[in-house]
């Protein structure tokens, strides 16, 4: 499966990319004491291409895998309690997975080689999904994409920092968060398409086959750009006494953790939000229901597309701290909308906030994780933390949502995911600091208004 | 996300019985459903507690079998007699698509009393899971068309219904309006 790791594509896209020879070598040699100053690497066009395509492909892939298996599942005469059950543990070891997840890939030399194994395995188990919807078969197959899902989330963000380093990544992460939305939103119209035309079980056969296109694209991502070193956030200064220590220093910990709980209110309030809405769509508007909820997943994606390049080169003006709290305030003022608004099709309007915190959540994720943990080595496994508590508030967002609005109306649901959401900003407003390393601060900015964009 | 964890199997018996299941044993001791305003005497269309999968072989062409057989014999039906339905589309009898079949509510003699339909949404997000009476459902077992379950219900009426939730009573749409079906689900049917 994983043979297409073939070093180089004979005739690749650019014809012509030069340096990377040098972009690979030197900092490695370099006194690490100089901060992040290193001299920024030079990845070639073909590897940067190549990326971008991976991670269109990867979303492709991953779209599949949302709330479409229990369709599909529903349409194999499975029991709701069945896929209730295979869908829980497939989500518990997705959250249980993202540390370890994260800590194998900062222990791994090769970052394309695990991202190229978990997106193979990722394929097989759409392929177990669509021709042997058994259940044994099943719940291996979603434990096995959960797993894989675990290792390559961070093995993209690697792959990124490996190539561009830390000075490149705001504006990697938003080429990132634009191709991945981009993907997303075409796969989700592709397979609702699919679906229609064709059968539910096509859907995972061309999930499966897109596997292929992935593995192509990062087959040009050349390895010897990727510097596992830069890859894991970069080495500390003197070899760590106790594993871990390099990571474990309040300056770092304190804003990896504050960051983490941020997000899991965000997505405590986020997760839920859609599908209530849908479910709210489904009761108001007969007809044109399915075509309003398919609009509202994926034009947010197409708003996400469109700026969050610009959220990365903002982070990287501006700092962090006031795209965290665009992308944290979209949150409540898109659940009390939602709470008030009655019109189907202003709800989808409503619905493009999601954009803005959709870019916001993928481009400032990653980045300040990466902000906090240079020169740890622990980059991933950091990656793996918030990941962890971004699941589970993912987890406990349908709970919640579901419990309210049985109690109390789909109304007061929004009213309270709003509220968390709020909890979510305030945490970000008072507690957050600027992650945005000094040394990144454009040259002409003269002051440091380092907070004060709120 | 994903919370269907809670579909404990408590009140519901599940719709399919695979293959051959002598009716008599497939009765449900399960007691304390109710489909509120289900006539009480629903009548179970062709199939009674239990679908039967027979197709698969296609050997056993017995179309003159009587299903309601009491012997306790393998009961055998013909491919045009009886069809299993769990995950089965259902059809309104315009043609709408009203979603899929996903459980059965049996009431303490066995006889179903109301279906579960999983209805709309888009790539499993905003669906909604709806009881509608056993009598206002039609079986075509092996339609040519595909088209095994119909529902005399529009996706107007269907849509307001209130959710299913597993261990609250079942309020299931139908019955009570038959041709002219006005069956006024809860209050909110405004727009549209």
């Amino acid at each position: 499966m994983t043979l297409s790791i073939a070093p180089q594509r004979p005739g690749g896209p650019a014809p012509d990319d030069g340096d990377d020879e040098r972009a690979a070598a030197p900092d490695r040699s370099l006194p690490a004491v100089i901060p992040a100053g290193e001299p920024p690497p030079h990845p070639s066009r073909a590897s940067l291409r190549g990326l971008d395509w991976f991670v269109f492909f990867v979303a492709n892939v991953q779209t599949g895998f949302g709330p479409f298996i229990s369709v599909y599942l529903t349409s194999s005469a499975w029991t709701q309690v069945d896929i209730g059950i295979v869908l829980s543990i497939g989500s518990l070891v997705a959250l249980l997975g993202q540390m370890p997840g994260g800590a194998i890939v900062d222990a791994v030399p090769s970052e394309r080689l695990v991202a190229a194994i978990s997106v193979a395995l990722i394929g097989a188990s759409a392929l177990m999904f669509a021709v042997w919807p058994i259940y044994i078969a099943v719940l291996g197959a979603s434990v096995l994409h959960a797993a894989a899902s675990c290792v390559l989330g961070p093995a993209m963000a690697a792959i990124s920092l490996g190539l561009v380093g830390h000075g490149g990544m705001s504006e990697r992460l938003g080429r990132n968060a634009r191709f991945a939305a981009i993907g997303n939103g075409i796969a989700a119209a592709a397979m609702g398409a699919c679906g229609y035309w064709l059968s539910n079980r096509a859907v995972f056969v061309v999930t499966a086959v897109l596997m292929m296109p992935a593995l192509v694209a990062l087959a040009f991502i050349r390895p010897g750009e990727i510097d596992p070193e830069r890859a894991h956030g970069g080495q500390p200064e003197q070899p760590p006494q106790r594993p871990l220590s390099s990571l474990w220093q309040p300056g770092r910990l304190r804003p990896l953790l504050i960051f983490s709980a941020s997000f899991m209110l965000f997505q405590l309030a986020n997760s839920a939000m859609l599908p209530l809405m849908g479910s709210v769509l489904t009761m108001r508007s007969s007809r044109w229901a399915s075509v309003l909820i398919a609009a509202c997943i994926v034009v947010p994606q197409l708003l996400v597309a469109a700026i969050s390049p610009w959220v990365g080169r903002r982070a990287q003006l501006v700092g962090r701290r006031p795209l965290l709290l665009l992308g944290f305030a979209a949150l409540p003022i898109r659940g009390v909308l939602f709470a008030v608004i009655h019109d189907p099709n202003v709800l989808v309007i409503a619905q493009l906030l999601d954009g803005v915190s959709g870019a916001v959540f993928g481009v400032l994720v990653p980045l300040v994780v990466a902000d906090v943990t240079r020169r740890t080595g622990h980059f991933n496994l950091a990656l793996g933390i918030t990941g962890t508590a971004i699941g589970v508030g993912a987890s406990l967002s349908t709970t919640l949502a579901g419990y309210v609005s049985d109690h109390a109306g789909s109304e007061t649901a929004f009213i309270v995911l709003a509220a968390v959401a709020a909890a979510g900003l305030a945490c970000i407003w008072t507690l957050m600091p600027e992650t945005r390393p000094d040394d990144e601060r454009p040259a002409r900015e003269e002051s440091p208004p380092a907070t004060a964009g709120a | 996300m994903h919370g269907h964890s809670r579909w404990a199997a408590a009140l519901v018996a599940a719709a399919v019985i695979v293959a051959m299941a002598p009716p008599a044993s497939a009765r449900s001791r399960h007691r304390g459903h109710r489909a509120n305003r289900a006539n009480p005497a629903t009548q179970p269309a062709q199939v009674p507690s239990s679908g039967m999968r027979s197709n698969d072989e296609s050997s056993r062409k017995m179309s003159e079998v009587a299903n309601t057989g009491k012997a306790g014999w393998p009961l055998a039906l013909g491919v045009n007699d009886a069809e299993a339905i769990l995950g089965k589309n259902v059809h309104s009898s315009t043609g709408e698509d009203m979603g899929r079949l996903v459980d059965v509510v049996v009431d303490i003699d066995g006889r179903p009393r109301a279906a579960i339909i999983d209805f709309g949404g888009f790539l499993g997000v905003g669906s909604r899971k709806i009881a509608v009476d056993w009598s206002v459902l039609k079986f075509a077992p092996n339609d040519p068309k595909g088209n095994v379950i119909s529902v005399t219900l529009t996706r107007d009426q269907v849509k307001a219904a209130p959710e299913f939730k597993e261990g609250s009573p079942v309020v299931a749409l139908g019955a009570s309006a038959s041709p002219p079906p006005a069956p006024a689900a809860p209050p909110q049917a405004q727009e549209k």
